[in-house]
């Protein structure tokens, strides 16, 4: 078996793992990183369509700097949240992170007098050259650094495996490069896993295409601790047609340089949601809209698949397409733009759960396995934050970094993984193509632990999936063995991994006996502060599932009641 | 007179009945598209055809994932974020370079892999030769003075080119379509992509010039015919030739004045003549060197390109003095 060594293996290339990677090499450790897809290309950092502005930067007063973080903590994270970590974070992205990436020469959009453009309001942001495309100059300026700083960068090269020690320490990975079929391990003395906030999981997901819960099935097979792992985002207005452009979203946030935001309309053509005049507070509205747009479907006047529609028809085009991206989907499906408006449905966003982290070092539960970005539980997604998490990934490795020794591989444990690769590619069952299995599964989990869910349907789910293990894995065809740009063979790859995760999702889903923001249950609609203001933390023991809760410190934000039906909480 | 725009990519398309509106409402719901896909492995390459339903605003992308779901299976093609953000799913659709995510489907649709690049299947091309060619430009800022601290001072006058460089997604559909590019190894120039991708700091004023000027003598720029085939195919709709490559080579002419030896000696002979004298140019660009190819002199002769007489005594005619308001004055190129 070829072996590569480097002192950090990093799987992931978005925001969080590029970042751990140059800062790691900053400091003389040398890092690595895996990318399923193309660094710059692949992810969610990808999609920041601006950039929030934290603490009092740019002019912000003290109330908007204020208002940023109770955003952050209240609407974004439902207070489930280290509070004292998201105060850090911000500090850090006001003093060291705008500085930072406009040094480098990324370029926050100015009007031709120079002033930097932003979106007012009682919380204000900012855009990388155009607004909705910020991620695009961001991470093509990490790929650049990356680029310069001479970091080995092996692209479109799925991680497969963590593999241990004799102790349980990770201590490597396994890959697989899709191009070429060659297998290979990573000898590493730590690992940071940053595979990202969504993953492709439901029928509508913004998750990319090679998004499919890796990282936390990794994890968990490796024996880390989950948290919050059914605290599911979801986008509301995200073009309905054609599926392709499922994670297309129409910005529901403020717009740069203008007063006003999209606004959503039912199938009565009434409106129903238009950020800036409904609740200004909430900058990235995503679960205000979400509840919004509940009461339609209580009513009727929409569906969470479809029936309802968002846009800009109460704007001047040139107000529009001045700062932003906005008007070419329209244009593109022959839409008159501003006049129409484009069908839009939901689609499930980030995750705010993820594998449990020490923030303070993001070291896992597991000695060896570090985190940063979207696929920690610590917090819901912003490019910043996840940003910040490589920072301090990078803090915590080489405070560790002398305790953490290289260690030859276990022969065996590799051999293992190349045999459950071939044995994948070689899958000659009768009846179905893994792509088949993933689209299954993705419609399991829409319409049982989809937006709206209850308890009977997710033991419904949970026998859907058993099922697909027992039935549908044995009888897995592909129809090309060929080693060279396979998808077919990451796909069989992929869903083992999705249904890994789809159980766990939906085993933590019936653990939340509450409704809190975007996560909907039916059996029990209400926010109850009282029991579930706590962490779900999911550990594996033995073959099966331990749940525990782990309160958070309420320190700056309290949400100032006990129990109330979760419609009518505005967060 | 006709000036370049950003609308390159949407010439002749109301002329030829060919708008957004039209592609997006020719089918109906239980139509079908004939889909012939250019397929390629080891042991060679062939077609083969698919009809696919039609659905709702259906892009080039959602035929294929329809083709890899139910027909297909094995069918490689390159895709990542499916909404115009991270270009990694370019092909050729009926001859033409398009984003598979945004592109709407045709009745009759032939899918080929982009030209000049490798293929590695189907329709998934190696990106290296372009990848190592923006590295080799080192596409990245160098201060020539300290930054001054958050925020700079920057106006988007300053950056009005840049920024239109910014928009590039690197989805290499420029590089497919030049026909520069296509001749291969014959110059040295190194493609629209890359040199957008350079644009966007090379354009920025906050880069020092001698980091520019480096970046520069490594593009072969003036190979460039700017025929706006790269602007033509561009999905950002990023006005490449007038926006980008020609600011560059405005730049380099300016910065090594050695590299554009061409266009200063063309402007020079169209101030000094008021019109283009083949010769001169000939003798400007190529010395004394250009008199060892008699052939080609010889033909140039019979067939009147040239004026040895004409030539040596510097005749000028009558749009000698427009030719040099226009070169010098005001309304002259950059």
């Amino acid at each position: 078996m070829h072996v590569l060594s480097t002192d950090v293996a990093i799987i992931g290339g978005g925001a969080a793992g590029c970042y751990a990677a140059l800062n790691l090499h900053r400091r003389g450790i040398k890092p690595l990183i895996i990318c399923k897809g193309l660094v710059g290309k692949s992810g969610a950092s990808l999609f920041a369509g601006n950039l929030v502005i934290s603490g009092q930067a740019l002019g912000n007063s003290e109330t908007q700097a204020r208002n940023t973080a109770e955003f952050l903590i209240k609407y974004h994270n439902q207070f489930l949240i280290d509070q004292k970590w998201a105060r850090r974070c911000g500090e850090w992205i006001e003093k060291v992170y705008y500085p930072e990436l406009e040094e480098l020469g990324l370029y926050f959009r100015r009007d031709d007098e120079g002033n930097m453009v932003t979106s007012p309001g009682a919380i204000r942001s900012i855009a990388a050259n155009v607004q909705g495309n910020s991620g695009v100059p961001f991470m093509d300026l990490r790929r650049k650094q990356i680029l310069r700083a001479g970091i080995p960068l092996l692209e479109e090269t799925v991680a497969t495996a963590l593999l241990r020690n004799r102790d349980g320490d990770i201590r490597g990975v396994f890959c697989l490069n899709i191009m070429t079929g060659e297998t290979f391990a990573v000898q590493a003395r730590a690992v940071v896993l940053a595979t990202g906030y969504s993953d492709r999981l439901h029928k509508r997901s913004t998750g990319t295409r090679e998004m499919s819960a890796d990282g936390i099935a990794m994890a968990w097979r490796a024996g880390a601790t989950l948290v919050n792992m059914e605290m599911q985002w979801w986008h509301t207005n995200d073009i309905a047609d054609p599926p392709t452009w499922q994670r297309m979203q129409v910005y529901p946030n403020p717009m740069l340089g203008s007063e006003k935001s999209a606004r959503m309309v039912n199938s009565a053509g009434e409106e129903f949601f238009n950020q800036q005049q409904d609740d200004p507070l909430a900058f990235g509205p995503y679960t205000v809209q979400l509840k919004a747009l509940a009461k339609q479907v209580h009513a009727g006047k929409a569906r969470y698949d479809g029936g309802y529609f968002a846009g800009f028809d109460h704007c001047d085009p040139a107000e529009v397409e001045q700062y932003t991206t906005y008007a070419k989907a329209y244009r593109q499906l022959g839409l008159q733009f501003p006049q129409q408006l484009v069908e839009t449905a939901v689609t499930s966003h980030y995750r705010q759960g993820g594998i449990d982290v020490d923030t303070a070092t993001m070291r896992s539960s597991v000695p060896g396995l570090y985190i940063a970005g979207g696929v920690g539980g610590h917090s819901n997604g912003l490019i910043g934050l996840a940003t910040y998490d490589g920072k301090v990934v990078a803090d915590g490795i080489e405070a560790d970094f002398t305790g953490l020794k290289g260690e030859p591989l276990s022969e065996s444990e590799m051999e293992a993984e190349q045999r459950r690769l071939d044995r994948l590619r070689n899958s000659s069952g009768a009846r179905v193509s893994p792509v088949q299995i993933k689209e299954k599964l993705r419609g399991i989990m829409w319409d049982k632990v989809g937006v709206e869910k209850d308890a009977a349907g997710m033991q419904s789910a949970l026998e859907d999936i058993e099922q697909i293990r027992l039935d549908l894995l044995p009888d897995m065809a592909i129809a090309n063995r060929t080693l060279v740009a396979n998808y077919e063979w990451l796909d069989a790859i992929d869903v083992i991994n999705m249904i890994d995760a789809c159980e766990l999702i939906t085993h933590s889903s019936l653990q939340r006996k509450e409704s809190r923001g975007p996560f909907f249950r039916r059996d029990f609609p209400a926010t109850d502060n009282t029991k579930w203001l706590a962490a779900n933390v999911l550990q594996k023991s033995g073959n099966s599932l331990r749940f525990e809760q782990r309160p958070y410190d309420l320190p700056f934000f309290q949400p100032g009641f006990e129990i109330r039906d979760n419609l009518e909480v505005a967060w | 007179m006709l000036t370049p725009t950003s609308a390159a990519s949407r010439l002749g398309q109301t002329e030829n009945r060919d708008t957004l509106a039209l592609r997006n409402t020719r089918f109906a719901e239980d139509d079908f598209i004939d889909v012939s896909v250019r397929r390629f492995d080891e042991s060679g390459a062939r077609s083969q055809s698919f009809k696919v339903p039609y659905r709702k605003h259906m892009r080039v992308l959602d035929a294929l994932n329809w083709i890899a779901e139910n027909e297909a299976t094995d069918l490689a093609f390159r895709w990542i974020c499916g909404s115009k953000m991270c270009g990694s799913c370019a092909l050729r659709m009926n001859g033409r370079e398009v984003l598979a995510c945004w592109e709407a489907v045709e009745p009759k649709m032939m899918i080929e892999p982009l030209r000049n690049l490798p293929v590695i299947r189907d329709l998934v091309v190696d990106r290296t030769p372009f990848e190592e060619k923006v590295a080799r430009l080192e596409p990245w800022i160098e201060r020539s003075a300290p930054y001054p601290g958050f925020p700079e001072p920057l106006s988007h006058k300053q950056m009005k080119d840049a920024s239109k460089a910014l928009d590039c997604i690197g989805c290499m559909c420029c590089y497919s379509a030049c026909p520069v590019i296509g001749l291969g190894d014959l110059t040295d120039f190194a493609g629209p992509a890359p040199l957008v991708q350079l644009g966007q700091t090379a354009l920025d004023p906050r880069n020092s010039p001698e980091k520019v000027k480096r970046s520069l003598a490594l593009t072969g720029i003036f190979n460039c015919i700017s025929c706006y085939k790269c602007e033509e195919a561009c999905p950002a709709a990023i006005p490449i030739v007038s926006r980008v490559i020609e600011p560059l080579k405005a730049k380099t002419a300016e910065l090594i004045p050695g590299m554009a030896r061409h266009s200063h000696a063309l402007r020079a002979i169209i101030a000094a003549r008021g019109r283009v004298d083949p010769g001169a140019l000939i003798l400007r660009v190529q010395g004394l060197r250009a008199l060892a190819n008699f052939a080609r002199i010889f033909r140039l002769l019979l067939r009147g390109k040239i004026n040895p007489l004409k030539t040596l005594l510097v005749v000028k005619t009558a749009a000698t003095a427009p030719a040099r308001r226009l070169l010098h004055g005001k309304a002259a190129a950059p």
